[in-house]
């Protein structure tokens, strides 16, 4: 199965899990990657066509983000007490002097668009105030406007003295398999339809908004290709499992706006258990992903060690994946007759540039690869892909279940999953259609998810020996205590409580 | 018990200690077994005292049915405490049952009718092996669903036993079982059921009702005749059990104290509490006997006497006892009406101006005048001799008195009597108003919200003020003062952000012309809802229930506390509201510029953000900003 892919030194991680997944890339900088993908397939989105690669060309948008993040003159000018017409010229001035010259020179248009300069700072302000990370410390070429139409979206850039590039710092290809995967979903079709419907409506009032400060769209110079065989696999449940989740959320009667966070948090938990789940295939692990979760509660749970443990087992899953991948070519027949051939050396070495594209093939390298014997070079490989898998790869799981709001340290020293209220509430909305029973929606949880958070999902934990059931019982009531507290539990007695969508699904009322 | 009989001053028996001690048994007592329908039989014949009858408005139509021939079957369900065996078996007897076989241990029971048809009883489902409650629930489906007329099932159980038996009897057949959704409907009050299937939900009576049926039952029973003749309540002797059995019964300000209590009750049902009749029990008697002394915290007859010598009468106040303070609060907290009770925070909750009273009245010249009505009128609960040391000891008192807890003893006193003003002050005392008294400053407000509405007369304008500007300010983030109108605000993004200044739409504060906001009963949970309208399209408009403290949150948002200090649960609840009322928003606009498309004015023109600004006054006001597009 040869992967070839440029400027990659070797290909192990690609294998199990695509090209690629990257933890810096947390699940709102997936989706925006995402959004881009599909904004530029809008005639056909999401559709499955395995002969042919995703082409797109992304958006710039160099004058919008400029004028967001780049530009931290608006609030002086318009506090001075200058008439209307000094505040333009003067802010223009300062506009431009850290402009990037890529046809932003030149911003008169706005002011044939906002009749004063305070409403176009506050319509600036506006803005801001629902960006992402607008007051983080990252580049101001990282920092994204909220996805509220076709022309609010723009890829991920780095701007400085020598243009601009793709340094693929936090748009590294995570949204593109994310497109990937949806598009090879069953109900994929439909989810893409739904999504450009309800997001890429541009005659939106935000929309609207943007376009005025953008101006015409600045695309990138080049367009960029998805391959095919950048996911490994044609089908996996768990491709099925968010694109019905997505639906799922988008069929609830709340904003569109509302419906991007669930779809954000979504994206990432059903993106994580993926990341864990063909981490487990691959290290021979059949057993279903599983989380054991604490419910923080006023009072210290005996569920924490366990979610603790859970949670590191899960951490060390990926680099097991990537080191048996590797081994696993010493198991294939073809090694077998590599290493009873006249040239065992070179037969092994031939085997191991097919599978992993390494060693690089007329390089002058400091190692001499040719003259080492077929397990050194494994041994090698496995070196070299687990320093790497420790860079990235290897962090995924704690990136992104911290990010979701899965995991936390609160009240703990090491990191155990513990969800937070944002990620329950988009668990509920994903999963309760009007309402379910307590019970069930645990049930279903586990089933989905491999979420244990009750006594009756975690039965076999008891069985081993591994937690006491009145301690899971336990963590199964601070969990609906939280659920009523956020108003998505409602109490029928005490023996009996549901779990309430309140944005249940659309016509109702 | 014996033994305290024992060591009492007179040989002879106060002449109502048996009943006293019958009804202590209902009391909250680790074990009360009384308040199970299993043992009441045995504690009656050996106390020789008329039972606690209580009506129930289930009964009468439930035997009607069962003995009309209707078809199909019966299910008889409960909150533990609601009276489901006490439902089930007098079904049972009034069907010709034997007491003898009910008594018996298994939990199957059949019963031949006259009409020739077969009763099956299953007195607690919760007892069935799987084997057992398959066949019960697969005839219970035949009965309902089938054609089985000669046989039918009368089943007791609590809500979530039969749901879960139900869901997983379907699991286990491969399909959804038909009679779950319906019978979950139905305890959800959100559907009807089938014709063959009758339903009592015990859970589901007036608790008001209930509980002025409980005191009149308790209080007047004939048993009471018999503390007249005595002489622990005689020659100026206080018998607290007594003293608290007459106020009850209103000998002290008539029946503002039920009339409190019953507040109380209703308030925490509206909150979503349910109260079985076992605590209603539980807590009258509670009331009665509760004393922090006497033996596990009620009091029999035989302890009177010690107690009066020991001169604490007064720590056998009803006020405390409605809270089961006289009890450790862990037994307390077991009960759902003392948990439910604890929410309203009376006894920590105060104003100034009754703190003020309770500190300085009998010293402060300004104060003593409402002193001497409100508190030193009372020489039992009040005023008494223990109450003023500790309030003289605290004011004048060493250094002691104020620091190591040196206070202590007299901020329970404080605690004790602002209970008591809570059931004693006045409807319309000018200066104190009982509500204060509690964490629900709103509630006489709310209830009075709920009655108007109720008996469909106009709800009260500063009411609905206060409503719109807890809304608005919710809705916006913004410290508005506007009560006339109702501005659905987004900030753009999420609608989770804090500040939302954008105005998406507004609307009137009272429905006009089919839009706007109207305060309406919800028919389903009895409450008070605000029901909203955006657009005349259909699906335009959403309802917000009132719940007390919902309710609360806005008045008290509305009165300037931050929404997120008081209750993350209800700003939450609102947040999806808002967020609902977004949606609503967008589909109108959607529907708008559908139209607009067709005139063509969508892309070209102007765009106009509305602003939500405010004036000094706190008035707020949209101002568009217009953009041009080029």
């Amino acid at each position: 199965m040869p992967l070839n892919i440029e400027k990659v030194d070797f290909t192990v991680d690609e294998h199990i899990w695509g090209h690629r997944l990257y933890d810096e890339q947390l699940p709102h900088l997936t989706v925006l990657e995402f959004l881009s993908v599909l904004g530029a397939n809008r005639a056909n989105p999401l559709a499955n066509d395995r002969t042919t690669d995703v082409r797109y060309m992304p958006q710039q948008q160099i004058r919008l983000r400029g004028l967001l993040f780049n530009n931290p003159y608006v609030e002086t000018v318009r506090d001075r007490g200058d008439p209307d017409e000094d505040k333009w010229r003067d802010w223009m001035e300062l506009f431009k002097k850290d402009a990037t010259g890529r046809d932003d020179l030149d911003m008169e248009y706005l002011r044939k668009s906002f009749l004063t300069f305070d409403d176009f700072a506050k319509a600036l302000e506006l803005l801001r105030s629902s960006s992402f990370e607008a007051r983080s410390n990252k580049r101001w070429s990282s920092k994204f406007v909220f996805p509220f139409g076709p022309d609010a979206l723009y890829e991920d850039l780095r701007i400085d003295s020598g243009g601009v590039s793709n340094d693929r710092r936090f748009f590294a290809r995570t949204g593109e398999l994310l497109y990937l995967m949806l598009s090879r979903a069953s109900n994929g079709r439909e989810l893409g339809k739904k999504l450009v419907e309800r997001l890429f409506d541009a005659s939106v009032p935000m929309n609207r908004l943007v376009k005025v400060l953008q101006g015409e769209p600045q695309h990138a110079e080049a367009t960029k290709i998805i391959g095919q065989r950048y996911l490994p696999y044609e089908t996996h449940p768990r491709f099925d499992r968010m694109c019905d989740d997505w639906l799922a959320i988008l069929s609830r009667d709340i904003p569109v706006y509302d419906a991007l966070e669930h779809l954000i948090t979504s994206a990432g938990l059903n993106l994580l258990l993926y990341f864990l789940e063909c981490a487990k295939a691959h290290s021979g692990d059949d057993e279903p992903v599983e989380m054991v979760c604490e419910i923080i509660s006023r009072e210290r749970t005996k569920i924490r060690s366990l979610s603790g443990k859970s949670y590191q087992a899960h951490q060390a899953v990926s680099e097991r994946a990537v080191v048996s991948f590797i081994e696993s070519i010493k198991l294939e027949p073809e090694w077998t007759v590599a290493l009873e051939s006249s040239d065992p050396e070179g037969e092994c070495l031939k085997l191991m540039r097919e599978r992993f594209q390494w060693p690089p093939a007329g390089r002058d390298d400091d190692d001499d690869y040719e003259r080492l014997r077929g397990d050194e070079l494994v041994r090698n490989l496995v070196e070299k892909a687990k320093s790497r898998h420790d860079q990235h790869f290897g962090k995924i799981h704690s990136m992104w279940s911290k990010s979701i709001g899965l995991s936390s340290r609160r009240l703990a020293r090491g990191n155990r999953y513990a969800p937070n209220d944002r990620l329950l509430k988009t668990l509920v909305i994903t999963v309760v259609d009007e309402r379910m029973q307590f019970d069930e929606f645990l049930h279903e949880l586990r089933r989905r998810y491999g979420i244990v958070i009750g006594d009756a999902e975690g039965a076999h934990l008891v069985k081993q020996n591994l937690v006491d059931q009145e301690a899971l019982s336990e963590n199964r009531s601070n969990l609906e205590a939280r659920l009523l507290g956020l108003g998505l539990v409602r109490r029928l007695s005490d023996s009996c409580s549901f779990v309430e969508n309140p944005f249940a699904s659309e016509g109702k009322n | 018990m014996e033994s305290s009989i024992a060591q009492d001053q007179s040989p002879i028996s106060p002449p109502a200690s048996s009943w006293i001690r019958f009804l202590r048994s209902y009391g909250p007592t680790p074990n009360n077994l009384n308040l199970f329908d299993e043992y009441v039989a045995g504690a009656l014949s050996r106390a020789k005292v008329q039972p606690i009858t209580l009506t129930s408005p289930h009964m009468e139509a439930m035997q009607q049915r069962a003995a009309s021939g209707a078809l199909g079957s019966i299910l008889i369900a409960g909150t533990a405490g609601d009276g489901k065996t006490y439902h089930c078996r007098s079904l049972w007897m009034s069907l010709g049952g034997a007491m003898k076989v009910w008594s018996a241990p298994d939990s199957i029971k059949t019963l031949d009718l006259a009409d020739g048809r077969r009763a099956v009883f299953v007195k607690d489902l919760s007892e069935l092996s799987d084997e057992q409650s398959d066949a019960v629930l697969d005839l219970l489906e035949r009965s309902v669903l089938g054609e089985e007329n000669t046989k039918f099932v009368v089943i007791a159980t609590n809500h979530g036993q039969i749901l879960e038996r139900l869901r997983d009897l379907g699991i286990r057949q491969h399909r959804v079982h038909p009679l779950r959704k319906p019978i979950q409907e139905a305890f959800l009050l959100s559907g009807g059921l089938h014709e063959r299937l009758a339903l009592y939900d015990l859970s589901r009576t007036a608790h008001r009702q209930s509980l002025e049926e409980v005191i009149s039952a308790v209080a007047e029973h004939p048993e009471w005749e018999n503390c007249q003749r005595c002489a622990l309540q005689n020659e100026g002797r206080i018998c607290p059990i007594f003293e608290n059995r007459n106020r009850l019964m209103g000998s002290i300000n008539g029946v503002r104290f039920s009339d409190r209590l019953g507040d109380l009750v209703e308030t925490s049902r509206l909150n979503g509490w349910h109260l079985p009749v076992r605590d209603l029990l539980a807590l009258v008697s509670n009331i009665i006997l509760g004393h922090p002394d006497a033996k596990e915290d009620l009091m029999s007859c035989s302890e009177v006497g010690r107690i009066q010598s020991a001169g604490t009468v007064e720590k056998g106040r009803l006020y405390d006892n409605v809270f089961g303070a006289n009890l450790p609060r862990r037994r307390a907290m077991d009960r759902s009406v003392f948990k439910a009770f604890s929410t309203f925070g009376i006894g920590e909750e105060t104003s100034n101006g009754s703190d003020g009273l309770l500190v300085y009245g009998a010293d402060d010249a300004k104060l003593s005048e409402a002193f001497k009505k409100l508190v030193g009128s009372d020489q039992v609960y009040g005023a008494t001799a223990t109450y003023i040391a500790a309030q003289q000891h605290y004011l004048e008192g060493d250094e002691a008195a104020r620091i190591d807890g040196g206070q202590e003893n007299f901020l329970s006193h404080l605690a004790a009597q602002r209970r008591r003003l809570f059931f004693t002050l006045p409807e319309n005392e000018p200066d104190y108003h009982y509500w204060d008294m509690t964490a629900f400053r709103y509630a006489g407000d709310y209830l009075e919200l709920a009655e108007a509405l109720f008996e469909r007369k106009a709800v009260s304008e500063t009411i609905r003020a206060r409503l719109v500007r807890g809304l608005n300010r919710v809705m916006t983030g913004l410290l508005l003062e506007n009560s006339d109108r109702i501005f659905v605000a987004s900030s753009g993004g999420f609608t989770q952000s804090r500040i939302s200044v954008l105005c998406d739409t507004q609307t009137t504060a009272r429905r006009q012309g089919g839009l706007g906001m109207a305060i309406k009963l919800d028919p389903q949970t009895d409450r008070p809802a605000l029901d909203i309208i955006l657009g005349h399209a259909p699906g335009s408009g959403a309802q917000f229930t009132l719940s007390p403290v919902r309710f609360e949150f806005l008045c008290r948002v509305a009165e300037g506390a931050l929404p997120g200090s008081f209750s993350n649960e209800c700003l939450e609840d609102l947040l999806a509201f808002k967020a609902k009322l977004l949606r609503k928003a967008e589909r109108l606009r959607s529907l708008l510029t559908a139209d607009d498309d067709e005139e063509g004015s969508a892309e070209e023109g102007a765009l106009t953000l509305n602003f939500i600004e405010i004036e000094k006054d706190g008035h707020g006001f949209t101002r568009p900003s217009t953009i041009r597009i080029v």
